[in-house]
């Protein structure tokens, strides 16, 4: 409780608030802007948190990350262009919607589910992350090898075109993090004689440049793209029958979306597919869907606001990203000189629970934006492409550049972000790679220890039970979406009629 | 594999000997082409005494993952023949530009300096994309850079080098 108290004292200080504030209109405004997303917005921000404390920096990333998947949900409705992926599945109802003159309902209902998953994330969180720190109490390097593996596994299914590409990307990502020195012998490893390869490759020009380098150039291919506005009056808050209808949609997306948050490498986008496909499933009547159905917009928007505080979980506690943006904060934890684990929980509770407390304002706090501001939001997509990409652009340059003031970093950043343009058109997710090279290091120095451990007698690795458990997920992670593949073959190959059974 | 019909609508918008192949193919294969070449330079990895790498040579885990890689790579190329190809837009000449100026930028940064670069980036590239408002494009060109080189230089203590031409 005086830990509690210790973190809620922090804001008390006006600063906060002001960082807060800022955090959660900047969420709201990225969010809402196609093309920007949360996640490339946090990776812009690091540099500008590294001058300051711990508390206020990681807050900062952390009230942008929950605004900024809210706001995604107001470009989907009205401009049907989701602001961000996880808002994707909302346009499939709410811009119908909009188009009916019912902009206001369909922000209305988005607005409050959002805060309804939100809030019940953080309370996942508070409750999830100190219970999975104490089991990582046990972990040693082999279970740590096990985990990690099995984040890249789950890789096969986050959203993207195949499990395999994803697969793929992940393990690109894995061997981009070999490049630097090898931690054990000191031998350079594709260094190629540049000394400021060394130390290897930082993540975050990576990140940046496959988010924001890679859309610069989409945005260049669709300089002539004309947008749509449908007309919003004002935002409704829902009726009372609009919330009795949703109310299951709502309470099954916050378990589906704090689920799928909870697994390392997962995010909302896949929390808010899952979450749109459950709400139509368990719709006796499905016929609205697609057309305006408010269930179509309240279970997207729940669960992927749900995922935002689970993902926190796994990369608190054990420092597996649960997210691309998570793997941000993990970044700017590192920065700080924080190290993600069970010893964060022992040695930093009070910025535990600022991170907590923080999320929670945020989530209050874009709720009243979110009602009595959305048409204003909605405007940010009246910037011009011509103006806009380019400052982006320079933020993405100079973020690069800021955090080791190298050059090297900048010509990274460019680099990833044309290859990312181009993986993107063959349908490599840029999120794998991100992944990849956030657990790469963990994987090879948790193998090397491991297998130093066990003689290299890798049959030794199934001597420890935890080992097993993350080895039998990891397998069936992989066979999921060869399963589904299977099922939707057989599915494409019956009569319409025909049923698959446990379908 | 899918019928003629199929591999016509496949390839939409490629012709030729290109038009056979699905695209994925071709994906999978230059991954195949990376990993040989990036296995290649492994071989030139320094050997570290068997006391230090305990078994475990700086080469062993990066050859791991390219034999992955490979793996992946091969099994794409085998799914994207029973497949069918989305027809994609061809890239648009402004997308080879706009690429140009990535590394462009890039260079003038490290010749001219950050605030130079800034300032002929904000002030070419809408022009490129075919803004001509020059009322706007001006004050643009100036007033972004000057507020972003402030903010990084005087708030967020960024030491940007001097450039070498900065005689000026």
């Amino acid at each position: 409780m005086d830990t509690f108290l210790a973190a809620a004292s922090e804001f008390s200080d006006p600063f906060m608030i002001f960082v807060i504030l800022a955090g959660t209109v900047g969420g709201v405004l990225v969010g809402a802007m196609p093309g920007l997303s949360s996640t490339m917005a946090t990776a812009l921000l690091l540099p500008f948190t590294m001058t300051m404390e711990p508390i206020p920096a990681i807050a900062l990333l952390s009230t942008l990350y929950c605004a900024g998947t809210f706001g995604g949900s107001i470009t989907a409705i009205l401009v049907n262009a989701p602001g961000a992926p996880p808002a994707a599945a909302t346009a499939f109802d709410g811009y119908p919607l909009a188009q009916q003159g019912r902009a206001g309902l369909a922000l209305g209902i988005a607005t409050v589910s959002s805060t309804i998953g939100g809030i019940f994330s953080i309370i996942v969180l508070i409750v999830a992350a100190p219970m999975l720190a104490r089991v990582a109490y046990d972990f040693g390097p082999p279970e740590y090898f096990a985990l990690a593996l099995f984040g890249l596994s789950m890789l096969a299914s986050i959203s993207g075109e195949s499990a395999f590409k994803n697969l793929l990307g992940g393990a690109f990502g894995v061997l981009l993090a070999t490049i630097g020195m090898d931690f054990t012998t000191g031998v350079d490893r594709f260094t190629f004689g540049f000394y400021e390869l060394t130390e290897g490759v930082h993540f975050i020009p990576v990140m940046i440049g496959l988010f924001a380098g890679a859309e610069f150039l989409t945005q260049a291919n669709s300089l002539d793209r004309v947008t749509v506005r449908a007309v919003l009056e004002a935002v409704k808050l829902p009726r009372w029958a609009d919330f009795r209808k949703t109310l299951g949609t709502v309470a099954r997306s916050c378990g589906i979306g704090a689920f799928i948050g909870l697994l390392p490498a997962e995010g909302g986008t896949v929390a808010a597919m899952i979450g749109y496909n459950e709400a139509k499933r368990w719709a006796k009547d499905k016929s609205l869907f697609g057309k305006g159905d408010i269930r179509g917009i309240a279970g997207p928007e729940t669960a992927n606001n749900a995922a935002t505080g689970a993902a926190m979980v796994p990369t608190l506690a054990l420092g597996i990203p649960g997210s691309a943006t998570t793997a941000v904060i993990l970044a700017a934890l590192l920065v700080h000189g924080l190290r993600p684990g069970p010893h964060l929980f022992n040695e930093t509770p009070t910025l535990l629970y600022g991170i907590f407390i923080a999320m929670l304002l945020a989530n209050l706090m874009f709720m009243g934006l979110g009602l009595l501001g959305a048409k204003l939001f909605a405007r940010v997509t009246l910037i011009p492409t011509r103006f806009l990409w380019p400052a982006v652009f320079i933020l993405a340059c100079i973020g690069s550049y800021a955090l080791n003031q190298s050059i090297m970093d900048v010509w990274i950043m460019v680099i990833a972000g044309i290859g990312g343009f181009f993986l993107k058109r063959y349908g490599f997710s840029a999120a794998p790679i991100i992944m990849g090279l956030i657990l790469g290091e963990l994987v090879e120095s948790s193998l090397k220890q491991s297998l130093i451990i066990f003689d290299h007698n890798w049959l030794r690795f199934f001597e420890r039970p935890i080992v097993v458990v993350f080895v039998l997920l990891t397998v069936l992670s992989m066979a999921m979406p060869l399963i589904g593949g299977y099922r939707a073959r057989l599915r494409a190959k019956m009569p319409p009629s025909a049923d698959i059974p446990g379908d | 594999m899918p019928d003629n019909a199929e591999s016509g609508a496949r390839v939409a918008n490629r012709e030729g000997f290109a038009a056979r192949i699905p695209r994925d193919a071709i994906a999978g294969a230059g991954v195949l082409v990376f990993c040989v070449a990036v296995y290649l330079v492994t071989l030139t990895f320094k050997e570290a005494p068997a006391v230090i790498a305990q078994n475990v040579q700086p080469a062993t885990f990066p050859r791991m993952v390219l034999v992955v890689m490979a793996v992946l790579a091969g099994i794409i190329i085998f799914q994207s023949f029973r497949t069918r190809d989305k027809p994609k837009k061809p890239l648009k000449p402004m997308v080879w530009l706009s690429a140009m100026v990535m590394p462009g930028f890039v260079i003038a940064f490290y010749l001219l300096g950050i605030l130079p670069a800034m300032i002929l980036l904000c002030f070419f590239l809408p022009l490129l994309w075919g803004e001509r408002r020059f009322r706007i494009i001006v004050p643009y060109s100036i007033v972004f850079p000057a507020a972003i080189y402030l903010l990084f230089v005087t708030v967020l203590k960024v030491h940007f080098e001097p450039s070498p031409l900065a005689f000026w």
